[in-house]
């Protein structure tokens, strides 16, 4: 059952991850082609460019959502390929354990810079 | 007594390098994963650089930019928008495909046996079309602003 869980988890974050990396390599990597739509777009790795962002909440948002989903949906992913390997029920716990510590790890970090950033413009 | 558990997975990962009758959709299964693979390195990489540079000021970020702005990493990048584009959009046809859409009626198992997802193979072949679209529209756009 917990299998399950995780498999419909899997599709679910996978599909929001989808979505929110599609905004964020839209915005990051198609100027030529937004341009020839006629949408103007600065440069985004800019300190300027980037720092407009980091102050605007709707983007601290996407980016944590992204953080989050994208961590699950990833190490998830590796876990389900780690299983491959047919491993004891043992190994599979401290695997399991090991995985969610690092993902929470990543976690952190990465939402220590949005956070820290838009709480110094408040 | 007959054993009633789970069948073993014999081959493990070296199960992955044969894709048997499934053929063209295993080999897009197997791909998917090593693009999940880069995505995952790519995405601890790209998290660890904005993170600890972002925080350090301006001038700590521009010589970053600078630094990354180089052919080896725009390649590089290009890469991880076209293996995204593979991910993303090979993805979505497999939940699409697993929650039992867009594979066909039941058919009676006649010789020679069809599975259902080779029956709607058009599917598939729509999604590396728009996969190829996706991927050239990002070749282009990576060589109008130039490769570093």
């Amino acid at each position: 059952m917990k299998n399950t869980y995780l498999q419909i988890s899997q599709m679910i974050t996978g599909a929001l991850v989808a979505v929110l990396l599609a905004i964020h390599i839209t915005v990051q990597q198609w100027f030529v082609v937004l341009g020839l739509l006629g949408i103007k777009v600065a440069d985004p790795t800019t300190w300027g460019s980037m720092m407009e962002r980091a102050h605007q909440g709707s983007w601290v948002g996407i980016y944590i959502a992204l953080l989050a989903f994208g961590l699950f949906h990833a190490l998830n992913g590796f876990r389900n390929i780690l299983l491959e390997i047919n491993l004891s029920a043992l190994a599979i716990r401290i695997l399991t354990g090991f995985i969610i510590a690092f993902g929470v790890i990543f976690l952190i970090l990465g939402t220590y810079a949005p956070i820290a950033l838009f709480s110094s413009y408040r | 007594m007959a054993d009633k558990g789970p069948h073993q997975n014999y081959l493990g990962m070296w199960g992955w390098v044969w894709g048997g009758n499934y053929k063209l959709e295993r080999y897009l299964y197997l791909l998917h994963r090593i693009t999940g693979l880069g995505l995952l390195l790519f995405g601890l990489f790209h998290l660890t650089v904005t993170t600890i540079f972002r925080v350090q000021g301006e001038a700590i970020w521009s010589s970053t930019i600078s630094f990354l702005d180089n052919p080896l990493f725009r390649v590089g990048e290009f890469l991880v928008v076209a293996a995204f584009s593979y991910h993303a959009l090979n993805g979505l046809r497999l939940i699409i495909q697993e929650l039992g859409f867009a594979l066909g009626k039941p058919v009676p198992p006649i010789y020679p046996f069809t599975d259902a997802i080779r029956r709607k193979r058009a599917w598939t072949l729509v999604t590396l079309a728009a996969i190829m679209v996706l991927a050239v529209a990002f070749f282009i756009d990576f060589t109008v602003r130039g490769w570093g």
